[in-house]
């Protein structure tokens, strides 16, 4: 494809031109009669596609995914799979057949086709508007009783199955009793939890999975037939709608412009550099991707490390040590704490995202000093989330940069699942509020999310950075983050920048730094020179407009099912809608009632520990993948289910289910 | 007298009228007759046990109200201030700044590190002088860094999976190309299964604190790598130390924690063995038959990581295990690094299915982190065909390493403590001459106490005597005389300060089949070159 041939916006609207649609090698079907309205136009639009295909190339304008049929030799992934062809659960092809106006570049089952411009909206906080503290709604109190008396019964019934299974059949026990002079692995009571009450719903956890994880998974399916201690795959796959994956922004694609550059990347730089950053394993493709994300994120400086968790665990022990303190608040993510444990600081948590408590908390710490010795502390650094994973909550930056003016503290801010997610721009949390990224400390993030790719970057001043280059654990021990993986970071986040002709700037301290500006687009020049973007992405139109779509799915999503009369946690921005449903028993059955519809949808239910005991939860994830339909899809299922499970105990203020499709815009809007 | 009590009537009144008030509220309570008619019965019965009932209510009500984060506030060390108090505090208080700037010597340890323009690979281009040199420096060993194969099924990968998995294997992240590599790794080693972590380095430090907790016994070598340190920091288990790859000193510390435990008499609690196969700070290498035996002997369990023993030594490279003819069944929990092993990302631990299945709950790595892009997967899976089906290879990197050592062993001015078949080579500076007669003494000196088993510290530390400071510097210069030549090696870096020893200055040669016999020899013959060339300069 030649790079400089005006491609069409690959999602949006546009001029028709006698393209070749995504719809690839189709076996050819005789036009039956017609049942509806709805079929008939599928079917104009599968005799459409065939007739496409049977042309030549058009000489015009060729998408990005024949460019890479040629290039892959094997011809199956080309095609879409087989028992793709029914396309009974909506999911395969849209419902609503594209009008020849339309041209999507992009396979519907990776990245869905939305040409509504209606359902677009921007991701920003209104200047001036409080930032909504977390609320915990109560369920009523017979539903609390229920999971509570749910749980005890758990237990006490595990408990007297543990009791009498150790005497009639010891054999099945023998991995938790001392044995042959070892000391079991797991003793019966820490594993309790696991064996009795996790095991029960362990087909909603691990499920195998194959393809992209994008707006559509190709389950592979899998049954137990001993009550879920052991899982066979029967060989069958089910397509459904994910509403589950960190795909933020819908770039977990195996087509388009990103997967066409990370393909070069392969053939250019090999699977791997071989060795950690500090002893030969560093290439050109680091520096270039951490200077580029250094900008993306408003930084002086940025480094990468291979693996998101271990960005935590291992620079924040580079960051703070004994006599120091890490306050952390109390829902902050494993790896934080792993990290927090190995550095020897003294930790302290505040309550999840409560200023007040936080202020109270400083106060005690700064005027009492160490425990015992009362030496001021060196330092103290506060470790808060952007966007928390369980709860949907979006930080209260303001606040918390108030108390940091007064209170001269550091601030580690993880924008895990903030980064790209939030923001007019989708630089995260500051972008969001509109507050300089520079007045944070620290700003570490993951690119598993929003990129669709692997690893974690910290960010913040050069010397800083430069410091944990060489003091972080993973400098001198890890292995650096693999080329592949890299150049799908630079891809993805150069579409959402926008690549503009301009040279890198040296990043000036000069700025004044009170006031937020808009880190700008990509330099042309701080890319590879080898990468191709195909226009849509290079001119940061795809990017834009993935930023759009995901602000309005979370907005639509979490609206809609509080209107629906559901308990929802989180902030209306959040990507993340988590769901609650109290009851443990409820978990699995909402499980398997989405998984077995006429459109599957597999979501993901937590319970405890990740959660309080009696909040058990869905999380949704909604992605810019997503399009209203699948949001519809969503919402008449879980008002479906809900009905019967007996979801519905959140505001009185309820809508019909019509009048929450129908009035998504008025919904997202308010 | 009078007066008082005139005054005191209505706040009688008052306590009368609420008294009643309260009365009768608590009587339209359901079931109070109840409570009621219990309290009357049992304080009639026994009126100490009313008292004894209320102080437990109280109790109860204190305990409820008290939060977590005011534990302080009651501790005898907790000083009261008022608020103008703590606003002068707050003002007085000046924090460290939070990363200081690098030094000279820090930025100029920062500014050696080689940076390659494109693949890395035999023969790299480096971007600090533009042109290629042979690589000694990264861990290519079996030569599956830029095999053609490879990157055809990654690229075919790539257009089945996309890249990221978007998930953690809990939450839909599990791909079946996980699954297969995660087979394939289980049956090239011989064991019921294996579990795939999407980091190398965070693996070891995950696997021992899913198994290892408070109260269980580690028994470490003294050698261990940073990561391994690590995993027993964050675990909190007893450590026990002894010398490293010694194993009478493990013996000797076994039979300690053994008569410990009889004379204590307390309840069974896990046992573990922490070591390496090849370690990664000297390349020595452990004797797994006896460790194995003292393992079933004392009844611990085996951590074993072969970080760098897998795909490297072993007949096709199945490491440690296969070098010795040990089942691998016989490792509890045999660790390695895809990343290194397989030259993709990564790292596993294989074992029976309960240690495996135990880790896919517990490992806080594998739970909380994304799974392995899947084209890395399947570029590992692809690497363990090569090293099954072509034998050679391993072959050629045990000759080049021959080739290697047999250079570098005649070199005077150095010593090496890596064993004859490690891909790695650490090279020490050896003493300088004048001073030969200290050494010499201190090794008389040595042997007559062991080694406390409760601290790290060996036996000999005070006798270690080398200039840290100045062996990195005349190594660094050796690296860069040698990177002049068109060779590409590196000191082993390390986090001094950081590590529970500090190991002694080296500088680490990786091998690789990707290189010849003859490649090797003279990039070998260039580092001996550079070492007797600035060696000789510091008499």
């Amino acid at each position: 494809m030649p790079a400089s041939s005006p491609l069409p916006s690959p999602m949006a609207l546009s001029i028709a031109s006698p393209t070749p649609s995504m719809f690839k090698k189709r076996s050819s079907q005789s036009l039956a009669p017609m049942a509806s309205a709805a079929s008939y136009l599928s079917a104009v639009s599968k005799a459409d596609a065939r007739a496409r295909n049977g042309n030549a190339r058009p000489p015009t304008s060729t998408p990005a995914l024949s460019l890479s049929s040629s290039i892959t030799s094997s011809s199956e992934d080309t095609v879409l799979h087989d028992d793709d062809l029914n396309n009974e659960d909506g999911l395969t092809y849209p419902v609503r057949a594209p009008t020849s106006e339309e041209v999507f570049t992009t396979v519907h089952t990776e990245f869905g086709h939305c040409a509504n411009d209606e359902y677009r909206f921007t991701s920003q906080h209104t200047p001036g508007a409080p930032v909504p503290a977390h609320v915990e709604q109560d369920p009523p109190y017979y539903i609390l009783l229920s999971t509570y008396i749910s749980y005890l019964i758990l237990i006490c019934l595990g408990h007297l199955r543990d009791f009498i299974g150790k005497r009639l059949s010891p054999s099945s026990y023998k991995h938790l009793i001392p044995r042959g002079g070892y000391a079991p692995l797991n003793s019966d009571f820490d594993s309790f939890y696991t064996r009795r009450l996790k095991t029960r719903m362990d087909d909603c956890f691990s499920q195998p999975v194959t393809g992209v994880a994008g707006r559509t998974i190709l389950l592979l399916d899998r049954i137990s037939s001993d009550y879920n201690r052991t899982h066979i795959l029967t060989g069958n796959r089910t397509r459904a709608l994910n509403i589950s994956s960190y795909n933020y922004l819908g770039f977990a694609q195996a087509r388009g412009g990103c997967a066409d550059a990370v393909e070069e990347s392969i053939k250019r730089y090999g699977i791997s550099t071989c060795g950690s950053r500090l002893e030969g394993g560093s290439s050109d493709l680091h520096n270039i991707s951490e200077a580029l994300v250094a900008k993306f994120v408003g930084m002086e400086d940025a480094l990468i490390s291979s693996m998101g968790f271990a960005t935590n665990s291992t620079y924040i022990p580079a960051l703070v040590g004994k006599g120091c303190l890490v306050i952390s608040d109390e829902l902050n993510h494993a790896s934080i704490r792993f990290g927090v444990r190995l550095s020897g600081a003294h930790v302290r948590m505040f309550k999840h995202n409560d200023m007040n408590n936080l202020e109270s908390l400083l106060r005690e710490v700064i005027s009492q000093g160490q425990p015992k010795t009362h030496r001021p502390w060196k330092k103290i650094l506060i470790i808060v989330e952007g966007l928390y994973s369980m709860e949907g909550t979006l930080l209260n930056l303001p606040g918390i940069l108030e108390l940091k003016k007064k209170y001269k503290f550091y601030l580690f801010v993880d924008e895990a699942h903030s980064i790209g997610a939030l923001g007019p721009h989708g630089r995260g949390v500051a972008d969001y509020f509109g507050v300089p990224p520079r007045s944070i400390d620290i700003l570490m993030g993951t690119f598993t999310k929003s990129f669709g790719a692997a690893g974690g970057y910290i960010a913040g001043d050069k010397s800083l950075i430069d410091r944990l280059r060489i003091r972080g654990h993973s400098g001198p021990y890890a292995e650096s983050m693999t080329p592949p993986v890299l150049t799908q970071i630079i891809a993805s986040m150069a579409s959402i920048m926008g690549v503009s002709a301009q040279s890198l700037m040296p990043s000036t301290s000069s700025r004044d730094e009170s006031e937020y500006t808009h880190p700008g687009p990509a330099p042309s020049n701080a890319l590879p020179s080898w990468l191709m973007l195909p226009p849509p992405l290079a001119s940061g139109a795809e990017g834009r407009l993935r930023l759009r779509r995901l602000a309005f799915n979370s907005r639509y999503l979490h609206r809609g099912l509080q209107k629906l009369g559901f308990i929802t946690y989180g902030h209306p921005a959040s990507p993340i809608v988590p769901l609650l449903l109290f009851n443990p028993g409820k978990m699995c059955m909402f499980h398997r009632m989405m998984k077995d519809r006429r459109t599957p949808i597999v979501v993901v239910v937590v319970a405890y520990p990740a959660t309080p005991l009696v909040t058990s939860r869905v999380r949704f994830c909604v992605s810019a993948a997503h399009t209203k339909d699948d949001v519809d899809t969503v919402l008449t299922a879980c008002d479906e289910i809900g009905d019967i499970l007996d979801l519905k105990h959140g505001s009185k203020d309820r809508w019909s289910l019509e009048k929450v499709l129908g009035n998504a815009v008025e919904l997202a809007h308010m | 007298m009078d007066s008082a009590s005139t005054t005191l009537e209505p706040v009688f009144a008052f306590l009368a009228t609420s008294l009643s008030t309260l009365e009768s509220g608590f009587n339209k309570l359901p079931g109070s007759a109840v409570i009621q008619r219990y309290v009357k019965s049992s304080h009639q019965d026994d009126p100490g046990r009313t008292i004894l009932e209320l102080i437990l209510l109280i109790f109860a009500i204190r305990t409820l109200l008290q939060s977590r984060t005011r534990a302080d506030r009651t501790g005898k060390h907790f000083i009261q201030f008022n608020d103008k108090e703590i606003d002068e505090l707050v003002d007085e208080w000046v924090p460290e700044p939070l990363g200081r700037p690098l030094d000279a010597k820090e930025q100029a340890e920062l500014s050696s590190v080689p940076i390659t323009l494109g693949p890395n690979g035999p023969k790299p281009k480096l971007a600090s002088t533009g042109k290629t040199a042979t690589n000694l420096a990264t861990f290519n060993f079996t030569g599956l860094s830029g095999n053609e194969h490879i990157k055809e099924r990654a690229v075919e990968t790539l257009r089945k999976y996309g890249l990221g998995s978007c998930g953690p294997p809990g939450f839909y992240g599990t791909l079946d190309v996980h699954m297969n590599l995660e087979r394939d790794i289980a049956d090239f080693l011989g064991t019921e299964s294996a579990i795939l972590y999407s980091q190398g380095f965070s693996t070891i430090s995950s696997v021992i604190p899913a198994f290892c907790k408070r109260g269980d016994i580690i028994v470490a070598d003294r050698g261990v790598n940073f990561a391994i340190q690590k995993g027993i920091q964050i675990s909190r288990s007893t450590v026990r130390w002894y010398d490293h790859n010694d194993l009478k000193s493990l013996e000797d510390v076994l039979e300690s924690v053994e008569k410990e435990r009889r004379k204590r008499k307390g309840p069974l609690t896990r046992r573990f063995i922490v070591t390496e196969g090849i370690f990664e700070k000297d390349g020595a290498m452990a004797d797994l038959p006896k460790l194995i035996e003292l393992k079933v002997k004392y009844k611990f369990r085996l951590i074993l990581d072969e970080s760098f023993s897998f795909g490297t030594v072993g007949r096709t490279g199945r490491g440690l295990t296969e070098l010795y003819n040990v089942p691998a069944e016989k490792v509890d929990m045999l660790v390695g690094s895809v990343a290194i092993g397989l030259c993709s990302s990564g790292g596993f631990c294989a074992g029976s299915q309960t240690v495996v299945d135990h880790q896919r709950i517990n490992g806080p790595s594998f739970v909380f982190s994304a799974s392995m892009p899947a084209l890395l997967s399947v570029s590992a899976s692809e690497g363990i065909n090569i090293l099954r089906s072509t034998p050679s290879i391993l072959t050629a990197l045990q000759e080049n390493i021959r080739a290697a050592r047999y250079i570098l062993d005649r070199v005077d001015c150095i010593t090496i403590p890596s064993h004859a078949v490690s891909p790695i080579i650490h090279i020490h500076i050896r003493p300088p001459p004048t001073s030969s007669l200290h050494p010499s003494s201190a090794a008389v000196m040595t042997p007559s106490k062991p080694s406390n088993p409760t601290s790290v510290l060996p036996r000999d530390a005070g006798t270690w005597d080398w200039d840290i400071e100045a062996e990195e510097r005349m190594l660094q210069d050796v690296v860069d005389e040698a990177l002049g030549q068109g060779v590409m090696i590196t000191k082993a870096r390390r986090l001094r300060g950081q590590e529970m020893i500090e190991a002694r200055p080296s500088i680490r040669l990786a091998l690789s089949s990707a290189l010849t016999k003859k490649e090797t020899e003279k990039a070998v013959n260039i580092v001996k070159a550079a070492l007797v060339k600035v060696l000789a300069k510091r008499r």
